[in-house]
């Protein structure tokens, strides 16, 4: 009996906590403020008064709430989100330690989120699992469970949060952590088609904290990081793993629907140098427009099988061979789309052509643009991270390619293969940290 | 088959030497200068061309031509002068396009210059790259090879042609880097036109946004922007010491290649007249359409392009949005790059100075003023956006001054 009790006690509660002395729960304590009403923290727990005498189940449940505010952990479910410009990236942590009691005491709606989470890989159209990417067993904030990560178009938020309010998600009184400009954009949207209340925190901060634990914790046994061996040799270059022991500084470059570059220094101490307006968003919208595709999968497809080099006017084009003063092989574009001014050469290329250049376009401005950010920080490390590496290898070689290159060797390309969640995982463990603070 | 006459002044002694290489000219210095030595001689050594005079930039998009016209030539010199150099002078002279494609930008000429003791015009002509065979051609109809000129051309194009121009025109080229000549072109054009320098006086108010002239004195040091198909960044510290910093390969021939596939334009004056009538925020996502605001944190404003082309991944979008609309954004998206890596440069190199260069500016005011605008907004004010009139000439003049005054021999 006491073994058992004792298990309880380390698993605590999963519904709503609240202490009967009137103090609210852990949001309260958050710089944000953003919490639900006090007066709604009641409703569930009528008769849960502390000094109410009741049977050993009432009383293990108490003790297992005050254990649960004595670890200060926020009710279930725990969620990080990410709207960004394009993609909704959300992480949702899925404990798999819930005794036969909790689940018991579990509010419904709770339980059919988790069910409804966990038993599909797609949601309505549009709504994505990445399930290669589930992190397994994570012990989070004293609980074992799975993470989950999730991706659906901003387009299709206005649609999740009415799901949110049909599952009455406001009832379970969490706080929804959320980042990405979408925190800001549909604060008020969360707030009156689902009353639900969210933590705004900034996408950088979360970005960071992310990638930190996630390589941390690495990716079921295996390494969160890898970059690439050989990148200038086609024939010979392999994926390899590495870990960020002593990451810093490094140069984090974030490539959503815009770029974000940043220096870290420290997990607080960091800076952003610059950004750029061609990224990930940018490549997808002319793929869209030069090609007729309409999605990142076919605009990669496309690319994959096309020939940028009939689309760009390369130096070789225009020297006859390499410009040697200053040391530009004639194989290196001089022009991007440079050929495209002739109407014979336009008559003459692919779609495929033109997704090809078009992703190595931007690939390799961004390549340039991270490279100048190295030098001028003087780091070394350029971690790439972002959802316009998602399933992206022609982009991720180039990259590797490109910092190798053109540094000389200086210059080493990372990447994480949780790509583009760590904002969404920065935003989870700030709801579950907020909690550590009490 | 360059030919270069070498006059060589001894008191109370004329004496000419006609050379045919650069490194007959050296040895005839050196002679020269032992004369001087044996015989106590005070020499001035007057090393002439031959004429005509031209200076040519073969580029990856167009062939840029300066010619200079001789306005001092004497009876006797009109009476010695061969047919074709006189045919030559007409034609460049009394027209102002020549076949289908080539222009002779008139406004850019400058009057009444003094060069190597001569005095004449200087006319600038461009045509494009594609038309060079054209070009070649009509050196041979003309024979321009029997006038036995050195004909110094830089741009990619002068090593890549430089087959062509032997065979099909029985010319040699004196080859010459494409950024040597650019800087010594810019420095001299400076130097002889008081007004060749401007910038913009209020960039961000369309109302009160005036040009104003700007005197390079001590220029040093200089980051220098040439946007032509390419883009070339140069740290310039001095006339002779200068650093390619780095380049991009989103340069003005992106914007002509983007805009004909996305509008079906085919010339720059199209792209560019069809950017002038659209709104690239249609195209663009901006900061606020994903924050909803300002990026307040990070001190990006609302109206910032956080995704160029970023809606346009939306079908409804697409569209919605007109040709004019898509060149805007084209323009406004390679300019707003050069910018950002211009402003990189700048404080990676500690310049405060930067000033662009090259066709991709040529009538294209929209741009000029985009990228004034961003160096001082992104800045703070502290770089300033600097513009020459003879935007994309100089490397030709440069390639005409090394005709005139070549750096080996001085």
């Amino acid at each position: 009996m006491d073994k058992a009790k004792s298990m309880m006690d380390k698993k605590g509660a999963s519904g709503p906590f609240h202490v009967a002395n009137g103090q609210r729960s852990f949001t309260s304590v958050t710089a944000n403020g953003a919490c639900s009403s006090n007066g709604d923290m009641h409703h569930l727990h009528r008769g849960d008064e502390p000094d109410c005498t009741g049977s050993p189940a009432k009383r293990s449940r108490l003790r297992r709430r005050t254990e649960s505010v004595r670890r200060n952990r926020p009710p279930f479910p725990w969620f990080g989100m990410d709207i960004g410009g394009t993609l909704v990236k959300l992480v949702y942590f899925e404990p798999v330690d819930i005794t036969a009691e909790e689940e018991q005491e579990e509010v419904e709606n709770l339980k059919s989120i988790r069910r409804y989470l966990t038993s599909n890989v797609a949601y309505g159209k549009t709504g994505v699992r990445d399930v290669h990417l589930e992190l397994r067993n994570l012990t989070m904030c004293g609980r074992t469970g799975n993470l989950h990560f999730i991706r659906f178009p901003t387009q299709a938020m206005h649609r999740f949060i009415q799901m949110g309010s049909d599952k009455n998600f406001s009832s379970l009184h969490t706080t929804l952590c959320a980042t990405g400009g979408g925190a800001y954009k549909f604060e008020n949207d969360f707030r009156t088609m689902a009353d639900l209340e969210l933590l705004k925190l900034d996408e950088l901060d979360c970005l960071i904290r992310g990638l930190l634990f996630v390589d941390r914790v690495g990716f079921n046994g295996h390494p969160e990081c890898y970059y690439f061996q050989n990148p200038s040799d086609t024939q010979n270059c392999v994926k390899r793993p590495c870990t960020l022991d002593n990451p810093f500084p490094m140069l984090l470059v974030n490539i959503g629907s815009g770029v974000s570059i940043l220096a870290v220094h420290s997990q607080d101490n960091y800076k952003r140098v610059t950004g750029t307006s061609l990224g990930g968003g940018t490549f997808l919208g002319l793929c869209c427009l030069l090609t007729g595709c309409e999605t990142f999968e076919e605009a990669l497809e496309m690319a994959s099988k096309g020939d940028s080099t009939n689309v760009d006017k390369l130096v070789k084009d225009i020297y006859g061979g390499d410009y040697e003063r200053f040391g530009l092989q004639g194989s290196a574009v001089a022009s991007s789309f440079g050929h495209m001014m002739c109407k014979e050469r336009r008559d003459s290329i692919s779609k495929e052509d033109l997704a090809r250049a078009t992703l190595v376009t931007i690939t390799n401005n961004i390549g340039s643009i991270a490279r100048m950010c190295a030098v001028n920080e003087k780091i070394e490390r350029v971690v790439f991270v972002g959802n316009f590496l998602r399933i992206n290898t022609v982009s991720t070689k180039l990259l590797a390619y490109a910092m190798d290159f053109w540094s000389k060797g200086q210059l080493k390309a990372l990447f994480l293969e949780h790509e583009g969640y760590f904002g969404a995982v920065g935003a989870l463990m700030e709801l579950l940290k907020a909690s550590e603070d009490l | 088959q360059s030919s270069v006459t070498y006059i060589h002044v001894v008191p109370r002694t004329i004496k000419k030497w006609k050379c045919n290489t650069y490194s007959e000219i050296i040895n005839i210095n050196m002679i020269i200068m032992n004369l001087c030595v044996d015989f106590d001689y005070l020499c001035f050594i007057i090393f002439v061309a031959a004429f005509p005079w031209f200076g040519m930039d073969i580029g990856g998009t167009l062939v840029k031509l300066v010619y200079f016209e001789p306005k001092d030539i004497t009876a006797e010199e009109e009476q010695e002068e061969v047919e074709n150099l006189k045919s030559i002078r007409r034609y460049l002279t009394s027209n102002t396009a020549y076949g289908t494609t080539g222009i002779r930008d008139v406004h850019l000429e400058l009057q009444d210059l003094t060069l190597c003791g001569r005095t004449g015009n200087l006319h600038f002509i461009r045509f494009p790259t594609q038309d060079l065979p054209v070009f070649l051609q009509m050196g041979r109809d003309k024979h321009f090879s029997s006038l036995h000129t050195t004909l110094c051309a830089t741009g990619g194009g002068a090593y890549k042609f430089e087959g062509d121009f032997r065979t099909m025109a029985d010319l040699e080229l004196h080859k010459l880097d494409e950024l040597d000549c650019l800087i010594r072109g810019v420095l001299y054009i400076d130097s002889v036109m008081p007004r060749e320098c401007y910038y913009f006086e209020n960039p961000t108010d369309p109302e009160r946004c005036v040009e104003k002239p700007y005197p390079l004195e001590n220029p040093y040091p200089l980051l220098l922007v040439n946007i032509g198909s390419g883009v070339s960044f140069l740290a310039v510290y001095s006339k002779n010491n200068y650093k390619r910093v780095t380049g991009t390969s989103l340069g003005g021939g992106t914007f002509l290649g983007l805009c004909c596939l996305l509008t079906g334009c085919s010339t720059f004056e199209e792209a560019l007249e069809m950017a002038s009538e659209g709104e690239s925020t249609r195209v663009d996502k901006l900061v606020r359409d994903i924050y909803g605001g300002d990026y307040e944190r990070f001190g990006l404003p609302g109206f910032a392009v956080a995704s160029s082309f970023g809606n346009m991944m939306s079908k409804e979008k697409r569209e919605s949005v007109s040709k004019e609309d898509l060149a805007r954004a084209t323009l406004v998206t390679i300019t707003n790059n050069i910018g950002s890596i211009t402003r990189m440069c700048a404080l990676n190199e500690n310049i405060e100075r930067v000033v662009f260069v090259g066709n991709f500016l040529r009538v294209n005011t929209l741009s000029m003023k985009l990228l004034a605008y961003a160096m001082d907004y992104w800045s703070k004010g502290q770089l300033k956006a600097l513009f020459l009139r003879h935007e994309g000439y100089f490397g030709a003049v440069g390639a005409l001054l090394e005709l005139l005054h070549p750096s080996e021999c001085l």
